[in-house]
């Protein structure tokens, strides 16, 4: 058998977006290798390039004939692609925005866009992965990567620390994981393909060794997305590892973690649907409250961002549990605005500890006045995180509150609107701070803030990544219409849900049709604002 | 019950208990390096259990690389860092045991009545024996192919990232004007001095 | 194929003869090789260390042991006698447990990788599918046993010889390991029997040597070094660490780590003749001499003649190899620690590493040499 054919036979063409991010990798090892140090001159924009590749080739594999490949070991449907893509993005703005703070800390900035890299590429193959073993490796790929990037700033004891603390936390959950995946694998004879499983479960019917591969599965993948009571690493894990990492983590990390609750719950769980929905309303209402409640008092930008981001987690989750065409759309689209304003405001972060050596809150006071760029991209992108109109995360908001309000879930869409207005609280007190403070208020840090400038090496892209980022967050508010468009297309061409969804319909139809008219009121008003 | 099959009970019993013995030992010894020996023997009587399943390939995989390598690496460790230190007796300890008894007792018992209960789908195909060389094989380049192509990448990164952790940074120095030279290097030159001294005197 | 002699079929049919059920026949049967292998083991063991006493002694001019026995050749039993009768120490700090389990685990593995040394067809006492495998899995228990002895002595050199020995022999078991997978992929098989079998039917033409150069001398430089000899012999380098982890023993224990040390090497020893050197075939094959001759392969005095020569094909090959292991100790000097790292992961660990994906190649191109 010669190679076109075997490649042919295996579908290799849908990991092509995967295989240029391999290329790539080894690219950077190598020139790295080669040149020295005078390869940190290129290296990121090798990386950067390689990875636009991998973005248009995952355009080209929009809604492709023929999604399965490797045999049903990954699956490139419009569904993986919108995930991979947005893990894709995250990493291309990590690496824009790490150049100038690796080398800052004085480590080697080659090594840390490989380990990048393979996170990139772990996070990517478990967007699509719908096989045990693959799944498996895939996440492994990306933990191992993550502890590693943790813990790069390794003169930094803090560093140390998140990345001991990361490591020991996602062992143990790993392997939890790992033994609700072994369970599935018994309970279903032998099978790791996950549409097999699903078949075989359904013969064998509801038994406790199902449950508690749920409950076991959950725990692990709500470690990655960092659900509440599985939160605990988040804090400390992003105030102690490097900036561009924590931005990673937020974003490319866990939209990994919501692909693979998509791929694992939705299509392996239908038996216990009612179960694991319900644990995952608790996780979300536990999400929202906590993370957004303890955000309140924090004194930190960094731990303020971590703790924000369990409470936007919580939102996400809404679309999750929500079940429908829309709620999946919205989270999708949720997680790509999320890409924009989270990414826009870790730049804005990194660039004022660049330039003060700080990241406490206090010391962002008056900073309006000696550095006006970051002013309004931070107060933007904090904004946005609110959710204030007519910014994206308005609009990501919006439809995913619609989504649960449509799909019946009032309690949890309450707590999300009571929550997400708290979390304003927090985020306008840091845009007030920088904003409206006299200049006789401004903080030490401030006082002392550098003459603004982007000549130093490595700043430019960081300047580039932000400006993309903020404009995004403020058009794609604007024209959320086409976008939302194409998350519901993915959802609707992707085989794997179909089955969920027909089932979720036929529940929305018996339940909530009388209650439909006054949500789409809701979303009337929010487009009349436009 | 023929003989190989007493034979098979007996082996099972002996490794059974040796394996929760050490397990438990593992846990409950106040030594560390006790611990981490009688972690080997937990491995080497998994690694009989496998035998008993007709899992030979498995059987020597797991000695090679659980007592062979991860054992004599946490050992290693362990070696290099180990400092006896005393440390201070914790109020009410006792209590915390018993807590994390009830908690793992609970968990066994979960475990136990879902193992009991669920109708498990078991094949009925003998086990491969020998042969199982050949069938990994042929999964490793069909079904699992692409698993088995990320652990490559995955390996390759975690060399690199073990390297990374282990190897001498440069420390950037405040004159950073003046030692240009000095970034050249992949890492600071180790210091020469007295080796030719030494040469001399002795 | 010849099938050689069937001693076990004919010992368990003349028991039941004898009007045993087959069951409990079996049961008779099964330690007799095991038996004997620990005996021959032991006996190949008094012969290594006189002729290890010997070589050295004429290597430096001596004229080494001559009075216990003829030659000096029972010099050795001797030195073991003495040592059983020595008391056995056990220091006072020391943790004694650990202390006494160190040098089992250390002998252990040894003795049971004879499992897999075959000295003819059916002269093995189990010819298990896993073969090579066992023996790579086996010998990496040793390091437990080297750290656990150097830790109990609660003696900084030995728990610094054990840490080195630990050290060595993780860093030299990938290269070997890699060579022995060459090997393996030529015969597509990790039984030893099917190695050597693939290896016969050309003489001293067809040996895995001509086609493994690289390979060969990749496992004999990783083989030394995870017996410890004398190039690599750092974890008890008597300059620097008095004896290693063995420091604090004496009697029996210390005979143990003796013992393992040097049947250690003979296995070693005997798994390069396998590998590379065609086991128990001579260099000229024996069975088309038969052919030739016109004599008929179920000839029972041929098939006895084959299965001795078999044996002393692999012992020959052994102790040539043996040999060569003395003179090294003393012509070469010993590395430095930094130098067998850097030797272990620089410089075999990439050859071995090509040499792998080399016979893979050549596998594939060409399949009649390389076993396709």
């Amino acid at each position: 058998m010669d190679v076109a054919n075997l490649a042919s036979q295996l579908n290799v063409g849908v990991i092509l977006p995967e295989g240029i991010v391999i290329l790539t990798l080894l690219t950077v090892l190598i020139v790295d290798i080669i040149r020295g140090r005078a390869a940190n001159a290129i290296t990121p924009y090798i990386a950067i390039g390689g990875l636009s590749a991998s973005l248009a080739a995952l355009c080209l594999q929009w809604n492709i004939a023929n999604p399965v490949s490797f045999l049903g070991s990954f699956n490139g449907d419009p569904l993986s692609v919108v995930f991979r893509a947005i893990v894709v993005l995250s990493a291309a703005f990590t690496i824009l925005m790490s150049i100038r703070y690796v080398e800052r800390s004085g480590t080697s900035l080659g090594e840390f866009i490989t380990i990048l890299l393979t996170a990139t590429l772990g996070g990517m193959f478990l967007c699509g992965a719908s096989e045990l073993v693959m799944i498996f490796v895939a996440l492994e790929t990306l933990s191992i990567s993550s502890y590693l990037l943790t813990g790069y700033m390794k003169r930094d004891s803090r560093s140390n620390e998140a990345a001991l603390k990361y490591l020991l936390i996602g062992a143990s959950s790993s392997a939890l994981f790992l033994y609700g995946v072994s369970l599935l694998y018994g309970l279903s004879g032998g099978e790791t393909q996950l549409g097999a499983i699903a078949a075989n479960l359904t013969a064998g019917g509801q038994s406790l060794g199902l449950i508690m591969a749920l409950v076991f599965v959950i725990a692990g993948v709500a470690f990655k997305i960092s659900a509440v009571p599985f939160h605990q690493w988040t804090p400390d894990v992003y105030e102690g590892s490097p900036t561009p990492v924590v931005a990673f983590l937020s974003v490319g990390s866990k939209t990994a973690g919501f692909a693979l609750a998509v791929r694992l719950l939705v299509v392996v769980f239908p038996l216990l649907a009612d179960e694991w929905h319900f644990v995952f309303t608790v996780l979300a209402m536990l999400s929202m409250i906590l993370g957004n409640m303890v955000a309140l008092a924090q004194t930190s930008m960094k731990r303020l961002l971590a703790y924000s981001s369990i409470g936007q987690a919580g939102f996400v989750m809404i679309g999750l549990i929500a079940g429908t065409e829309v709620g999946y759309a919205s989270m999708i689209f949720y997680l790509l605005v999320y890409l924009f304003m989270n990414l826009g405001g870790f730049a804005c972060v990194i660039l004022f500890s660049l330039r003060t050596g700080t990241d406490q809150i206090s010391e962002y006071s008056g900073l309006y006045h000696k550095d006006p760029l970051i002013t309004l991209c931070l107060s933007l992108c904090l904004l946005s995180l609110g959710g204030i109109p007519p910014l994206a995360g308005f609009f990501g908001k919006i439809y995913l509150f619609w989504a649960g309000w449509q799909a019946g879930l009032y309690p949890l869409v309450l707590v999300g609107l009571v929550t997400s207005v708290i979390s304003i609280y927090y985020y306008i007190r840091v845009v007030k701070m920088m904003v409206v403070r006299e200049p006789q208020e401004m903080s030490d840090a401030v006082k002392n803030y550098p003459k603004v400038s982007w000549d130093a090496p490595g700043l430019k892209p960081l300047q580039v990544g932000l400006v993309i980022s903020v404009v995004a967050t403020t058009l794609v508010g604007v024209a959320s219409n086409p976008v939302f468009t194409l998350a519901i297309d993915s959802v609707e061409n992707s085989p794997a849900l179909s089955a969920s969804l027909a089932k979720a319909k036929e529940k929305s139809a018996i339940a909530v049709l009388p209650k439909d008219s006054p949500s789409l009121e809701v979303t009337k008003v929010a487009s009349a604002k436009l | 019950m023929n003989l190989a099959e007493g034979v098979q009970l007996v082996s099972f019993i002996i490794l059974t208990v040796m394996m929760l013995g050490a397990a438990l030992a593992v846990v409950l010894s106040p030594n560390i390096v006790y611990s981490a020996f009688l972690l080997g023997g937990v491995f080497s009587a998994m690694a009989g259990l496998y035998l008993l399943l007709n899992a030979s390939f498995v059987a020597a995989a797991q000695i090679l690389v659980y007592v062979g390598a991860i054992n004599v690496l946490i050992l290693f460790a362990i070696m290099l860092v180990n400092k006896r230190e005393d440390f201070a007796p914790v109020k009410y300890a006792w209590t915390r045991k018993i807590v994390t008894a009830a908690v793992c007792g609970g968990l066994f018992l979960l475990l136990g009545t879902t193992i009991i209960t669920t109708p498990w789908a078991i094949d009925s195909t003998a086990a491969a024996g020998d042969e199982a060389i050949y069938i990994l094989g042929e999964h490793f380049f069909t079904d699992f192919l692409l698993p088995f192509e990320l652990v490559s990448v995955l390996l390759l990164m975690a060399l690199i990232g073990a390297i990374v952790l282990a190897r001498r940074d440069i420390i950037p120095d405040s004159s950073n004007v003046v030692g240009q030279d000095d970034l050249k290097l992949p890492e600071k030159p180790r210091e020469l001095v007295s080796a030719g001294a030494d040469g001399e005197s002795s | 194929m010849n099938s050689g002699i069937d001693l076990q079929g004919t010992f368990i049919n003349s028991l039941q003869d004898l009007g045993l059920p087959p069951g409990i026949s079996k049961l008779f049967w099964m330690p007799l090789p095991m038996i004997l292998m620990v005996i021959g083991a032991t006996v190949g063991l008094l012969v290594l260390v006189w002729l290890e006493r010997k070589i050295s002694a004429a290597a430096q001019q001596r004229v080494g042991p001559e009075y216990a026995g003829p030659q000096g050749s029972l010099q050795a039993a001797v030195d073991g006698l003495k040592l059983i009768f020595k008391e056995d120490i056990i220091p006072a700090k020391a943790d004694s447990a650990l202390f006494t389990i160190g040098p089992i685990l250390v002998i252990l593995p040894v003795f049971i990788s004879y499992l897999v040394v075959p000295f003819g067809q059916n002269l093995i006492i189990s010819d298990v599918g896993l073969g090579i495998f066992l023996w790579i899995a086996l010998s990496s228990v040793q390091p437990i046993g080297l750290l656990m002895s150097g830790y109990a002595s609660n003696n900084k050199y030995a728990l610094l010889g054990g840490l080195r020995a630990a050290a060595q022999s993780i860093s030299y078991e990938i290269p070997l390991a890699l060579a022995v997978l060459a090997v393996v992929m030529m015969s597509n098989s990790m039984s030893t029997i099917d190695i050597v079998q693939q290896q016969s039917g050309y003489g001293i033409l067809g040996w895995n040597v001509w086609r493994q150069p690289v390979g060969f001398v990749i496992f004999w430089i990783a083989a030394l070094a995870e017996c410890e000899r004398l190039p690599f012999d750092l974890p008890e380098a008597e300059e620097e660490l008095v004896a290693g982890y063995q420091t604090e023993y004496s009697g029996m224990k210390f005979a143990l780590f003796y013992i393992a040390s040097y049947v250690n090497l003979l296995l070693s020893a005997i798994m390069v003749a396998v590998l590379y050197l065609g086991g128990w075939e001579s260099p000229i094959p024996l069975d088309r001499l038969a052919g030739w001759l016109g004599q008929p392969e179920t000839n029972p005095i041929l098939q006895v003649i084959t299965a001795s020569m078999g044996i002393l094909m692999t012992l020959f090959k052994t102790y040539l190899l043996v040999f060569l292991a003395i003179l090294m100790r003393w012509t070469l000097p010993r590395v430095r620690i930094d130098q067998l790292l850097d030797l272990g992961w620089k410089f075999l660990l990439p050859v071995a590493l090509v040499n792998l994906l080399v016979t893979a190649a050549l596998k594939i191109s060409l399949p009649f040499a390389f076993g396709g």
